[in-house]
């Protein structure tokens, strides 16, 4: 078996099932914004995703190359503005930002755990660029 | 002019772009020049738009809807089985199953008198509002006071999707880690309801269950927390009496 050949074109899986409908849904919102503008070629589509989204950065990446194939937006360069977690406590009044990666939002002052959740979550379509 | 973002950005003829970006740098060029559209638009609002129209249609009909996530085999069946066999008597319920195609849960549930559908989902990995209003079409919602809808099996791509529920519950099993709260966090800081079950089968199984309440402490603050057995009983009360407290007035 030649592992090398078949790592060398990504399959679609499972795993990247839920991406590829994530991307749909922004390519389409893409394809709708480069009509208004006289099917112009796409050159980048930027998202922005939160670190709650609960979506994988490599599999959307993965999704891009293949959802936008035969679009606008094949070929376009493709990147994704990754927004922190944002905490507010509301008894320090204070937000607070999160690093990556913990998931334990703990207030620095007080240590309070029950801070309201302000950024993370996104989902969107930032930006797009023509030619 | 684009309809979607109303802006009108012609590029002049003749107007030659001068900007110019190295291949492989990823910088945006003129941030408002005439080839950038700042769209910044949510890519689940045609979901949370039809969200928002099934919770209007709960509240209408007076119904408590439960969103109800885990992971495959934390048990949600069993759990839905026991309640409409015992709480279903006091109040009338149905349930929506999302489904991949090969599950048989809806059938497992299904009880004369109770309304049950099952969405299958096909390939989808989670459900999402559209999904859950053509399944409420299907329904005779007459007198029903609580809706169980039981998720797909998956503890990741379920928790951005709103469905209109009123209440959010995400389960964990004793069958599984205690530290699965760690590893999921959107799922469970999502969650208005944390439901730990199959309590009965913790200590043969080495399940620490202090360990599993810290760490749903710790990740997910703002939930209540249920440990319960469906098969022993044990704990069903108190989920009885979360779906009495929340059963709209
Ligand atoms: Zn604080
Ligand atoms: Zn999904």
């Amino acid at each position: 078996m030649n592992l090398s050949r078949r790592s060398a074109r990504p399959v679609l899986s499972t795993h990247n099932v839920h991406e590829v409908g994530i991307m749909e849904s922004a390519l389409a919102l893409v394809a709708r914004h480069a009509a208004g503008h006289g099917d112009r070629r796409v050159s980048r589509v930027v998202l922005r995703i939160g670190a709650l989204a609960g979506v994988e950065i490599e599999s959307l990446c993965f999704a891009f190359g293949v959802v936008s194939r035969g679009t606008v937006a094949e070929g376009a360069d493709f990147e994704i503005e990754e927004v922190p977690v944002a905490v507010y406590c509301h008894g320090c009044h204070l937000e607070f930002a999160v690093e990556t990666g913990g998931f334990i939002f703990t207030c620095p002052n007080c240590g309070d755990l029950c801070g309201e959740i302000r950024r993370g979550r996104e989902l969107e379509l930032s930006r797009i660029e023509m030619t | 002019m684009c309809l979607e973002c109303g802006c009108n950005h012609p590029v002049p003829f003749g107007v030659k772009v001068l900007s110019v970006i190295a291949p492989g740098l990823l910088k945006p060029r003129v941030p408002d020049g005439p080839h950038t559209i700042e769209v910044h638009a949510s890519l689940l609002a045609q979901n949370d738009d039809a969200a928002a129209r099934n919770r209007a249609r709960f509240a209408s009909h007076g119904m408590l809807a439960l969103n109800l996530l885990s992971s495959p085999g934390a048990g949600k069946t069993t759990l839905l089985s026991r309640t409409v066999d015992v709480f279903g008597h006091e109040q009338r319920c149905a349930v929506l199953v999302g489904d991949l195609e090969t599950d048989n849960d809806a059938r497992r549930i299904h009880r004369p008198h109770l309304p049950v559908v099952q969405i299958t989902t096909g390939t989808a990995c989670h459900l999402d509002a559209e999904m859950i209003a053509r399944g409420l079409d299907t329904l005779s919602l007459d007198g029903v006071r609580v809706m169980f809808i039981e998720n797909v099996g998956n503890l990741v791509c379920p928790a951005a999707f709103d469905l209109g529920e009123t209440k959010r519950v995400v389960l964990l099993s004793a069958t599984e880690g205690e530290d699965k709260p760690l590893k999921y966090p959107p799922i469970f800081k999502s969650a208005d309801l944390v439901l730990l079950t199959k309590i009965d089968v913790a200590d043969a199984l080495g399940f620490d269950i202090a360990t599993a309440v810290e760490n749903i402490r710790r990740i997910a603050p703002q939930a209540e927390l249920i440990q319960l057995s469906a098969r022993s009983g044990e704990g069903m009360d108190e989920w009885h009496d979360f779906l009495r407290h929340h059963l709209p007035v």
